[in-house]
C-alpha cells in the first residue's frame, strides 16, 4: 500500500510518515504543494493525504491538478473548520476529509476504509483462537460455545473482528456500530465493551479483547505478559 | 469622476433656476413683442386715419399741390414716417417710386411691410383705399412707420433677459453651494466623530440627539450596527477568556506530568503508563478544541449546510438507540411522546438530542422515566427532554448554555464534563434558526430546543 503525505508542518509530516510506516504503509512526504502536485502526477500512489494550507500552492489545487488526470483517493487535511473548506473539497474531488487537529488512528481508520473499497469481497467467516464468528448468520462461538450477543453486542464484535490486531478508537466504533457521525463525549463505548467483554472473555481464555488507553480497542491474541489494563 | 454632494447640489440648483428663468423670459419676450406690435398697428392706423381727409378734401389737380405741400411737411416734421398715394392717374399720386415686389409686400389693403434703402428695419405700412371723388380717381393711400426704435427695443430686452438669466442661474449655484454645505455640515461632524470610533473605545456612539430626523436615522442603524460589533467583541473576549481557563488545567498537567516522568530512569511500564495518560488530556484537549471550533461556526452565523426532510421522531429515537446501553446501566427508561416533520442536518441534530439525553440520564434518579417532546408549533419545531431529578435553582437556568457553564462549580474542569453540552445545543438550535429553553418546576427538569419548520 502507498501513501503520499503532503504536509508542510514538519511535526505533523515526521509523525504520519513514521506512524503509517509502521502500519505497513509505503510513505512518501512532500513538504509543500509544488513538490506534492509533482509527486501525486508523476508517481502511482495507493492514497494520498492531502493538506489544505500549504506554501507554494494550496491544497486545493493540488487536488484540483491531479483530478485532471488520476482518480487516486484524496483525504484532505482541513486545518479551519469551515464548511466551505470541507463542501469545496468534497466537491473537487477529495473522498474524505479530517479537520486538524484529528487522532492518528482516525486518520489510520479513514485510510483503510478508502483502500478498502477498492478490494474485494470480504471472507463472512472469521477465526481468532477459539472464536468463530458467523458475519452473515450474525452468530459468534467460543470453543465451540455460542455466546448469547445482542445486536449491537454483535456489531461492536463484528468491528472489532473484521480489523483483528488493528486500534480502533472510540469515534470509529461509534461510526461503525451506530452510525454516529459526529463527536460526543459519552461513554456508549465503554459500556458497551464492558458488557461484550462479560460475555465474550470473562468465562473463557485467552483474553481477546484489549484496551489500549487513550487510543481505543483491540481484538487481538496477547502473549499474557504483555497484558494492558 | 466623483463630485461633492455641494457640488451637485450647486449644479442642480443651477440647472432648476436656469430653466425657470429661461422660460420666464421667453414667455416675456413672446408678451413684449405682441405688445409692441399692437402698438405699432394703432400708430399706423391713426395715422392713416388723420392723413386720409387730406387727400379726400383736395379733388383736382391744382389743389393736389396742397396734398403733397402737406405730406413733404410731415415727413419732414416727423422723418420716421413715410407716406405713398398710388393710382390710375399721374396727376395723383405720392411719394418715392416703388418697385413691383415693394409694392406687392405691402399689400393693397391692410397691414404690410416695405425694405427701404438706407433703414436697417423694413417699414411697417398700413394700406387702404379711397374713393374717387370729383376729378381724382380712387387712390391707394398707405402710412409707413420705421420699426427700428421697435426692434431695438425689443433687441436690448432681449439680451436683458438672456443676461439676468445666467446670472440667476450662477447666483443660484453659488448659493445652493453654500447651502448644501451649511446642511452637510452635521454629515462632517458624524464623519469627524466615525474616524475617532476605534477597539479601544467600544462603547462610544454617534451623538444623534442633535441630528437631523433623515441623519439621526443613518446614525442610529451605524449605532445598531456598533452594538452589535460590540458584543461580539466582548464575546469572543470572554471566549479567549474561557477557553484559556478551561485549557490551562490539562496543559498544566500534560506538563507537570511529562516533566515527572523524564525526570528519573522509568522502567518501560512506567514510562508506556505515563504516554497512555498524557494521550488521555490530550484526547480531551481535542475534543475541546473540536467542540469549540463547532461553536464558533454557529456563533459566525453559518446554517445548517445539508439539511434533509425527515421525522423527528425517527431522529430522536436513533440518539435514543445510541445511549441505549447507558440508560440500562442508569435503569431509566425513555419515551418519546409526539412527532413533526423537519427538514435538518440530522448529524447536528442527534447531536444535540444526545447532549439532552445525556444529561438528562446524569441527573434523573434510578428508575425514572426520561421523556422527550416533540410538538409541532406554528413556525417551529419544539424538542425537549424532561427528567425528574433534584432540578436547577432559578439562578442558573438562564446561564445554562453559555459555554463551560456548569451548576456545580466545583465541576469545573473535570474530566467528564467539559460544561459544552448545551453550548452545543444551543448552537446547532441556531444553526436551524431555532432557541434554547429551561424550566425546573417542582423535581421535573425541561431542556429542549426548537428548529425552524
Ligand atoms: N436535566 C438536567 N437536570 C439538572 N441539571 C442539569 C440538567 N441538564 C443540565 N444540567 C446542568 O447544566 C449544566 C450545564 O450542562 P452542559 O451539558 O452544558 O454541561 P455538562 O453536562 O456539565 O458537560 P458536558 O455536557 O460538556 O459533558 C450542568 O453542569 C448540569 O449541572
Ligand atoms: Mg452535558
Amino acid at each position: 500500500m502507498k501513501v503520499l503525505i503532503v504536509e508542510d508542518e514538519p511535526k505533523t509530516a515526521d509523525y504520519l510518515e513514521r506512524g503509517l510506516r509502521e502500519q505497513g504503509y509505503v510513505v512518501d512526504v512532500a513538504r509543500d504543494g509544488l513538490d506534492g502536485k509533482h509527486m501525486a502526477l508523476e508517481y502511482e500512489y495507493d492514497v494520498i493525504v492531502l493538506d489544505v494550507m500549504l506554501p507554494g500552492t494550496d491544497g486545493f489545487s493540488v487536488l484540483h491538478a491531479l483530478r485532471e488526470q488520476r482518480q487516486t483517493p484524496v483525504i484532505m487535511l482541513t486545518a479551519r473548520d469551515r464548511v466551505d473548506d470541507r463542501v469545496r473539497g468534497l466537491r473537487e474531488g477529495a473522498d474524505d476529509y479530517l479537520v486538524k487537529p484529528f487522532s492518528f488512528l482516525e486518520l489510520v481508520a479513514r485510510l483503510q476504509a478508502l483502500t478498502r473499497r477498492s478490494r474485494g469481497q470480504e471472507a463472512m467467516q472469521l477465526r481468532i483462537a477459539d472464536l468463530q464468528i458467523d458475519l452473515l448468520a450474525r452468530k459468534a462461538w467460543r470453543n465451540g460455545q455460542r455466546l448469547d450477543l445482542t445486536a449491537k453486542e454483535f456489531a461492536l464484535l463484528a468491528a472489532l473482528a473484521r480489523r483483528k490486531g488493528e486500534i480502533l478508537s472510540k469515534t470509529t466504533i461509534a461510526e461503525l456500530v451506530w452510525d454516529v457521525n459526529f463527536d460526543s463525549d459519552t461513554n456508549v463505548v465503554e459500556v458497551a465493551v464492558k458488557r461484550l467483554r462479560s460475555k465474550l472473555d470473562d468465562p473463557f481464555k485467552p483474553t481477546l479483547l484489549h484496551t489500549v488507553r487513550g487510543m481505543g480497542y483491540v481484538l487481538e491474541v496477547r502473549d499474557e505478559q504483555g497484558e494492558d489494563t | 469622476m466623483k463630485l461633492s454632494i455641494s457640488k451637485r447640489l450647486a449644479a442642480m440648483f443651477a440647472v432648476a433656476s436656469f430653466v425657470m428663468l429661461a422660460v420666464l423670459s421667453i414667455a416675456m419676450h413672446g408678451l413684449l413683442k405682441r405688445e409692441l406690435e399692437r402698438h405699432q398697428s394703432n400708430e399706423l392706423h391713426a395715422r392713416w386715419t388723420m392723413y386720409k381727409p387730406i387727400v379726400v378734401r383736395n379733388d383736382d389737380v391744382e389743389h393736389w399741390q396742397y396734398v403733397r405741400q402737406k405730406f413733404d411737411n410731415s415727413i419732414s416734421e416727423n422723418n420716421r414716417v413715410s407716406l405713398w398715394v398710388q393710382g390710375g392717374d399721374p396727376h395723383f399720386v405720392y411719394g418715392s417710386p416703388l418697385t413691383d415686389e415693394q409694392r406687392h409686400s405691402m399689400g393693397a389693403n391692410g397691414f404690410g411691410q416695405v425694405r427701404l434703402p438706407g433703414h436697417e428695419a423694413p417699414l411697417k405700412t398700413y394700406s387702404a383705399e379711397v374713393e374717387a371723388h370729383g376729378e381724382r380717381p380712387a387712390v391707394l393711400l398707405t402710412v409707413g412707420i420705421d420699426s427700428t426704435p421697435f426692434v431695438e427695443t425689443l433687441q436690448a430686452f432681449t439680451v436683458g433677459l438672456i443676461a439676468l438669466t445666467v446670472v440667476g442661474a450662477l447666483g443660484a449655484a453659488g448659493l445652493g453651494y453654500y447651502i448644501a454645505g451649511v446642511g452637510l455640515r452635521p454629515v462632517e461632524r458624524l464623519s469627524r466623530e466615525a474616524q475617532a470610533l476605534s477597539p479601544g473605545y467600544l462603547s462610544r456612539r454617534l451623538q444623534t440627539d442633535t441630528l437631523a430626523p433623515e441623519l439621526s436615522e443613518l446614525a442610529d442603524s451605524f449605532n445598531g450596527a456598533l452594538s452589535r460589533l460590540e458584543t461580539a467583541y466582548q464575546q469572543l473576549e470572554a471566549f479567549n477568556a474561557d477557553v484559556a481557563h478551561e485549557l490551562r488545567t490539562p496543559l498544566g498537567n500534560l506538563i507537570g506530568q511529562t516533566q515527572v516522568t523524564l525526570s528519573r530512569e522509568r522502567s518501560l511500564t512506567e514510562l508506556k503508563e505515563a504516554l497512555h495518560s498524557n494521550l488521555e488530556d490530550l484526547e480531551r484537549l481535542r475534543a475541546i478544541v473540536n467542540d469549540m471550533l463547532f461553536l464558533a461556526r454557529a456563533d459566525r452565523g453559518e446554517r445548517a449546510p445539508n439539511r434533509v426532510e425527515v421525522s423527528i421522531a425517527q431522529e430522536v429515537a436513533h440518539a435514543v438507540e445510541y445511549l441505549e446501553f447507558i440508560f440500562e446501566e442508569a435503569g431509566v427508561k425513555v419515551r418519546i411522546e409526539g412527532d413533526a416533520q423537519a427538514s435538518i442536518e440530522t448529524s447536528l441534530f442527534r447531536r444535540a438530542v444526545t447532549n439532552l439525553l445525556q444529561n438528562a440520564v446524569q441527573h434523573a434518579p434510578r428508575g425514572a422515566e426520561i421523556v422527550v417532546f416533540v410538538l409541532q408549533q406554528p413556525g417551529a419545531i419544539r424538542v425537549s427532554v424532561q427528567n425528574t431529578g433534584p432540578g436547577i435553582a432559578r439562578e442558573h437556568l438562564s446561564r445554562l448554555f453559555d459555554r463551560f457553564y456548569r451548576v456545580d462549580s466545583s465541576r469545573s474542569g473535570s474530566r467528564e464534563n467539559h460544561g459544552l453540552g448545551l453550548a452545543i445545543v444551543r448552537a446547532v438550535a441556531t444553526m436551524h434558526g431555532g432557541t434554547v429553553f429551561a424550566e425546573s418546576e417542582s423535581g421535573a427538569t425541561t431542556i429542549g430546543f426548537t428548529v425552524a419548520a
